[in-house]
């Protein structure tokens, strides 16, 4: 069935949307992340502006993200101070990358920007983590037990000063590392049209050293703030949050999100990592190929603005 | 030349001069006056109807009449790309702003333009897509202009906006004349102004102008509007929305 969007000015497959979203919830589901890292490429790769699918997506990860985040409040896993101090930053971000997304549009730049962050983006932390997953599972199969957090072990991190105590991640650290993280996943965030979780998390587990109980709550709270805001000022700048593809997308993805979920919890935690590795290199090399490989059409017509015609 | 040649010269000059300014006439009737873009806008088709109506005093001449169709769209302002590898990547590098072209143009004739009509009278009234004005901001023509208008006809062509039909324009009748535009789903809205050319033995006889308007309706209009004048506004109606979809799921779907 074929749907007119109001704002991308395109009539796309309604079925074709919701399954786009119902897969990636899928995933978002299996793997616990937000999925906009995927969702993004998938709308940009079917036709759609990256401008409207970065802005929809966003719209898109509030609502998988919320829908998320019950559950882990009903079980009292959320840190909301550092959720709270992850937020305010996260507004700064995203208010620069908006930003810096608008001032790209008028200079034609952005798609190339996007697919150099996806890129560098997704290649570094799919690296990463497939080889932590794959040293674990190896590590696992010759019986050595996986490497224990050991208290006392700080980093340069834990010498900084404004230092702020968060209870509930039996947490004491400077802010200073908090406020930076939270920035940059806002930049990114708003300008990539993901929500950052797969950066975001890592990245508070091992720099911060949050407990891997509270983590994913707390990480869920800074990307609703995040990207609401990111909805907002994408939506005030530049109109390109289409309400109709936003709220397919939703739909499907919230769906596809619960089955997802069921067979996560049957299927082995260092297995999923290696597999969500794979697919983030997937995706980072789908880029890639995209970047350096000859276009079949060299030439390309946008607005002023920006908006590709 | 003698004198004899040259009376016969002025004779048929003044003949010329005598003739009535419009002898044929022209007129056109479309279809539709409004297509409305809902949800399940497709694209769809615009006809033109015409005749050409001759006054009793026009001598009726050998030679068949020619018809040119043109639809233009609201005109827009695009800036044209071309992608150069740089360091191994390809990126967007030199690039021409062409103002005030036709962001949908359609040109249906009863004969391919060239057998219709001389260049300079194409050009004149902008017959054609190689007749087309292409005014850059940058100014001065630089060479390489042409690589660029080539590929934003040959873009808008792909998009399906810019369309040509050489044998487009039917007579059902001696004098009666139709075509139809095809109005792709992602034409912008705006007013369409449908110019229509008779043509004969390579002369323009008459011209004549109409227009019809495209526009969204319903939700569509209104969400568009929305988020053009109260981005804002509609970026929370968008939050709402996420937080209600979120909230949703997560009651209808709580396994714990």
């Amino acid at each position: 069935m074929q749907i007119y969007l109001p704002i991308a000015e395109l009539p796309v497959n309604m079925f074709l949307i919701f399954g786009m979203g119902a897969a990636v919830g899928f995933l978002s589901g299996l793997f616990g992340v937000g999925g906009g890292f995927l969702l993004t490429p998938l709308l940009i790769f079917s036709g759609i502006s990256p401008a409207v699918a970065v802005a929809s997506t966003t719209a898109q990860v509030v609502a998988s993200s919320f829908s998320a985040s019950l559950t882990y409040w009903r079980r009292k896993l959320i840190d909301f101070k550092l959720a709270g101090v992850l937020v305010v930053a996260g507004i700064v971000g995203s208010t620069i990358g908006v930003g810096i997304f608008t001032l790209l549009r008028r200079t034609g730049q952005l798609d190339l920007i996007i697919s150099i962050c996806y890129v560098t983006f997704l290649g570094l932390v799919g690296g990463l983590m497939l080889w932590e997953s794959i040293r674990s599972i190896i590590n696992t199969r010759r019986g050595r037990p996986a490497p224990l957090r050991r208290p006392g072990q700080h980093g340069w991190i834990h010498g900084l000063p404004f230092k702020m105590r968060f209870k509930r991640s039996k947490l004491y650290v400077s802010i200073v590392p908090i406020l930076a993280i939270g920035i940059g996943i806002g930049i990114l965030g708003s300008m990539l049209g993901i929500g950052g979780g797969f950066i975001l998390v890592p990245a508070l587990i091992y720099i911060l050293r949050v407990p891997t109980s509270i983590v994913v709550g707390t990480s869920l709270i800074q990307m609703i703030g995040t990207m609401a805001v990111a909805t907002l000022l994408q939506s005030g700048n530049n109109h390109s949050v289409d309400g109709v593809l936003a709220l397919i997308l939703m739909v499907g993805g919230v769906i596809g999100a619960q089955f997802g979920a069921r067979l996560g919890a049957r299927v082995g935690g260092e297995q999923l990592r290696a597999m969500l590795a794979l697919l983030v290199l997937a995706v980072g090399i789908r880029f890639l190929v995209n970047l350096v490989s000859t276009p079949d059409e060299l030439f390309s017509l946008a607005t002023l603005a920006g908006d590709a015609r | 030349m003698n004198a004899v040649g040259r009376f016969a010269l002025l004779a048929g000059l003044t003949l010329l001069a005598l003739r009535p300014a419009a002898a044929e006439q022209l007129v056109v009737a479309l279809s539709t006056d409004h297509v409305k873009i809902s949800s399940s806008f497709t694209g769809t088709g615009v006809t033109v109807f015409g005749a050409i109506e001759r006054d009793a005093a026009t001598i009726s001449r050998g030679g068949v009449y020619d018809v040119v169709v043109v639809v233009r769209g609201p005109d827009e302002t695009l800036v044209t790309r071309r992608k150069e590898r740089v360091a191994g990547i390809w990126l967007n590098r030199d690039a021409r702003t062409y103002l005030d072209m036709p962001s949908f143009y359609a040109v249906h004739s009863s004969r391919p333009l060239d057998e219709i009509a001389p260049k300079e009278a194409l050009m004149r009234y902008q017959i054609g897509f190689d007749n087309l004005t292409f005014r850059a901001r940058e100014g001065r023509p630089q060479p390489g202009d042409e690589a660029f208008s080539e590929a934003f006809v040959r873009l808008k062509r792909e998009a399906g906006l810019y369309r040509d039909a050489p044998y487009g324009v039917t007579f059902p009748g001696a004098s009666v004349f139709q075509t139809t535009i095809d109005v792709p789903a992602n034409v912008p809205v705006g007013t369409y102004r449908v110019s229509v050319f008779l043509f004969r033995d390579n002369a323009m006889l008459a011209a004549s102008n109409a227009a019809f308007g495209i526009a969204k309706t319903g939700f569509e209009q209104f969400t568009f509007d929305l988020a053009r004048r109260n981005g804002y506004f509609y970026g929370l109606i968008c939050i709402a929305l996420a937080l209600l979809t979120g909230w949703l799921a997560g009651v209808l779907f709580r396994r714990d």
